[in-house]
């Protein structure tokens, strides 16, 4: 428990109200923050999370309602404003300027000059012990010194209350708990933290008070101790959690494993080296391992998209050699990548053209948009897929849609086999289980899955077998005792070796 | 070397000019004096104003194609003032604001109605010149009053008061781009603007004075072209904004904003001038400027990808060499824990 009994209050919402247009966002919501307080703040896709966020840092205006920092009233909308008051938003995506030094991207639009700026940035990376080269140019950071950078802007600007917007979805378990570290240290200092996450074990070890959002009202609000999960979940979904959907304990039945699809012998590439692995049809085979261990390039190179520097792919029993992308899609090897905005949607395009992309070199000369249309809409039924329509654009649509239309991009290739990478990051909870369920269908229906994810409780939930890669290396292989404990312990028996 | 060539624009057009001029030197002699060199700064400085201009703005990821024609309408309105017996200064101060209203204009439409610069500055492109041939009924404007083009007589070593004005000009916008707080904003605008605008800066009244920036700049192009040619033709400063953009691509302004120095532009400018003084030098026909002109810019625009290229090439292959190297030692415990977990 990280909660420490507070001694005032840093931040007040009072009634807010919000409506785009017509449809109404945020339906009278009021939260506190007491000094010292680490609230999570929980909800699904489309509850106004993101909505009163923006309020509360000064991005929207609300139709309606008080928003009070620090004891004084945020009277305007404006994020500078906000700051100024001492409420400072940390971003999903942490917002750098690639071709400034670290201490510019840290300082700027600070009145003071950064060069008088760098005794304090120095004082607070000492307090938070980490390390941080100033003087480097911000588009050689890695996600998580990004993330520092974000967290040392608000600090800078003496933030009381700090707003963590998914702060862990990018980070590795090891970066994860040394930024807990650094919210505790904060914590004892004071400052007031909204913590955004959809990891329930992330919220339970650094959480002490919990809010959840649901169709723009509080549902749930108080201890977080006085919670089980399954309430919490059921506060954000309104849907009874029943245990066939959640976890069975020991990792996915096997109904029928048919024959062997893909047989990958001592593969090396970029960023990773000798891996061996087999999948069957039927089958999922988790590929666990922290970011950065080198999965993604692994799929990457068996999709053809990396140079491979060793090692065979054999495919339905015949070897796959100078694989590129369109061989694979053709064979029935088909990836979905890590990052959907960038390597997965075309976000002005329409629904139907995006699902259409995959076989874009299959279509006639003259398109049919009409067929096009209809074989979206059976992907739409059958997926779950809410939108307006084939013509909207998939910009429009939240996390969790927009990754459903990638499984059905993906799946109109007819795979054979297909590689997840990380099919749920940024998912609510409801689409989760939906996307899950997805998946477990695809398996019985014959289909040989390669699930990559960093979230351990996914991997024990759906896969028959469990590879498990660290450091770019195989790190060994799980059959029968698929627990998160057990894959933790491979996937970072190296790293805390490391680092010790 | 190549890391080198690649992160100092400056030295390498300097160490080309300078293998260039060498050459030229070598096989015309005569080039290399005081003259050539008062010659080459003098002809540049349209050039220079129009350049400078174009970089504020680029710097903010957009872009001015109606700089020409804002160059042409300025210079129109000084003649047509001077003419009308309009006082040198009042006449010049009418065209400085000219300048300023038209990139005003554009930096209204781009900062506050949201129009993408290209779209909105390929209107100002044909306006501006359409409203230049309105007020002057389409003819040139010739007799200039002696007070203008004195501005551009030679005050000993080839500079005029002209030179020095631009000159000084060059060295302020230096200053406030690389010294002061709001000069810093417009490289934090163009590197992303979200960021920009999350930390507080005044992202609209940036793009704003960019605009107003260059539209100044470029009516000041327009009252030196005026000066020094002594009359101002109907298509006066025509294609000069295509001009000074290549010379800002040249100088190692990155087109999508964020990046790019003062010093990388006023090299890149005289580079181009010295180009062509040089072919008028080596008496190659007038007409094969452009074409040369264009040959030299692609390659060393070539040149530097491919090396930009190598040198991706080697940092990717090394960070993966970095990788095998720092964790093979710790194979061995992931050995003895896979042993551990098999059991």
């Amino acid at each position: 428990m990280a909660y420490s009994p507070a001694t005032g209050r840093v931040a007040k919402l009072t009634d807010i109200w919000k409506s785009y247009g017509v449809v109404p966002v945020l339906k009278g919501v009021s939260l506190t923050l007491k000094a010292g307080e680490v609230h999570a703040l929980l909800g699904g896709n489309g509850a106004g999370k993101s909505s009163l966020m923006k309020i509360m840092s000064g991005v929207i205006p609300a139709n309606s309602g008080a928003v009070e920092i620090n004891g004084r009233a945020l009277a305007h909308a404006s994020p500078a404003y906000a700051q100024e008051l001492g409420l400072y938003l940390v971003p999903q995506e942490a917002h750098i300027l690639p071709n400034q030094s670290v201490l510019e991207n840290i300082c700027l639009g600070l009145t003071a000059s950064p060069r008088a700026l760098r005794p304090r940035v120095e004082q607070l990376i000492a307090e938070l012990s980490v390390s941080l080269d100033l003087d480097a140019q911000a588009a050689g950071l890695e996600i998580a010194e990004r993330q520092i950078v974000e967290i040392l802007r608000g600090l800078v600007r003496d933030a009381r209350v700090l707003i963590l917007d998914e702060p862990t979805s990018a980070l590795t378990p090891f970066e994860t708990n040394a930024l807990f570290q650094r919210v505790r240290k904060l914590q004892a200092q004071g400052v007031g933290i909204f913590f955004i996450s959809h990891k329930l074990r992330e919220i339970r070890e650094i959480c002490g008070t919990i809010s959840v959002l649901r169709d723009g009202v509080i549902v749930l609000s108080g201890l977080l101790d006085d919670y089980s999960d399954a309430d919490v979940i059921e506060a954000m979904s309104r849907v009874q959690i029943t245990e066939t959907s959640g976890r069975d304990g020991t990792g996915r039945k096997i109904s029928q494993i048919g024959k062997p699809r893909l047989s990958v012998k001592g593969l090396s590439g970029e960023g990773f080296r000798n891996i061996s692995l087999d999948v069957r049809a039927g089958e999922i085979l988790g590929l666990a391992g922290v970011v950065g261990a080198g999965r993604t390039e692994f799929a990457e190179t068996l999709f053809g998209l990396r140079p491979q520097i060793a090692g065979s792919v054999v495919f339905d029993g015949t070897e796959l050699t100078k694989r590129s992308p369109r061989r694979c899609i053709d064979r029935g090897l088909v990836y979905l990548p890590e990052d959907r905005q960038q390597h997965g949607l075309f976000l002005e395009a329409p629904l139907f053209w995006n699902v259409s992309s995959y076989l874009v070199h299959r279509l006639p000369f003259f398109l049919r948009p009409g067929a096009e249309r209809k074989v979206f809409d059976t992907f739409r039924t059958s997926l779950g897929i809410k939108c307006t329509g084939p013509g909207q654009e998939a910009r429009g649509l939240s996390g969790g849609n927009q990754q459903k239309v990638l499984l059905a991009k993906c799946l109109s290739a007819r795979p054979k086999v297909l590689i997840l990478d990380e099919p749920t990051r940024g998912v609510d909870v409801a689409a989760r289980n939906d996307i899950y369920d997805i998946i477990r269908q695809l398996a019985d229906d014959g289909v040989a899955i390669i699930l990559i994810s960093s979230d351990f409780d996914e991997i024990e939930q759906l896969a028959n077998r469990v590879e498990v890669m660290a450091f770019g290396q195989s790190g060994g292989e799980l059959t029968d005792d698929i627990s998160v404990d057990a894959i933790a312990r491979l996937a970072f028996g190296a790293s805390e070796a490391r680092h010790a | 070397m190549l890391d080198l060539i690649a992160r100092n624009r400056v030295a390498t057009l300097i160490a080309v000019l300078a293998v260039a001029y060498a050459a030229i030197g070598a096989t015309a002699p005569g080039y290399l004096s005081v003259a050539t060199a008062s010659v080459v700064v003098s002809n540049s400085l349209v050039l220079m104003l129009i350049s400078l201009g174009t970089m504020i703005v680029i710097l903010t990821r957009n872009i001015d194609v109606s700089s020409g024609s804002i160059l042409g309408l300025s210079a129109a309105v000084l003649g047509l003032s001077l003419n009308a017996g309009v006082s040198l200064p009042l006449a010049v101060a009418f065209c400085l604001a000219t300048g300023a209203l038209a990139g005003a204009f554009n930096g209204l439409m781009v900062a506050y109605l949201g129009i993408p610069s290209i779209v909105a500055t390929l209107g100002t492109l044909g306006l501006y010149r359409g409203i230049m041939l309105v007020l002057t009924g389409g003819r040139w404007i010739e007799d200039l009053p002696q007070g203008l083009k004195a501005l551009a007589a030679n005050l000993g070593f080839g500079f005029s008061a002209l030179t020095v004005v631009v000159l000084a000009l060059v060295v302020l916008a230096w200053a406030v781009l690389r010294k002061t707080r709001f000069g810093r904003y417009f490289y934090a605008v163009g590197d992303n603007r979200a960021a920009a605008h999350h930390l507080g800066v005044p992202v609209k009244v940036v793009q704003f004075t960019a605009f107003v920036a260059i539209g100044v700049c470029a009516a000041f192009a327009g009252l030196v072209f005026a000066a020094q040619i002594g009359f101002i033709p109907n298509q006066a400063g025509s294609g000069l904004e295509l001009k000074a953009i290549a010379v800002n691509v040249l100088g190692g302004v990155s087109l999508l904003g964020g990046t790019g120095s003062v010093a990388g532009v006023f090299s890149a400018v005289i580079f181009i001038t010295s180009i062509d003084s040089a072919l008028v030098f080596l008496k190659i026909p007038a007409y094969w400027n452009d074409f040369i002109a264009g040959a030299i810019l692609l390659s060393v625009l070539l040149l530097d990808g491919r090396i930009r290229q190598i040198i991706d090439r080697r940092i990717r292959a090394r960070r993966y060499t970095v990788h095998e190297r720092s964790h093979t030692p710790s194979s061995e415990p992931t050995a003895a824990l896979t042993v551990e977990a098999g059991r």
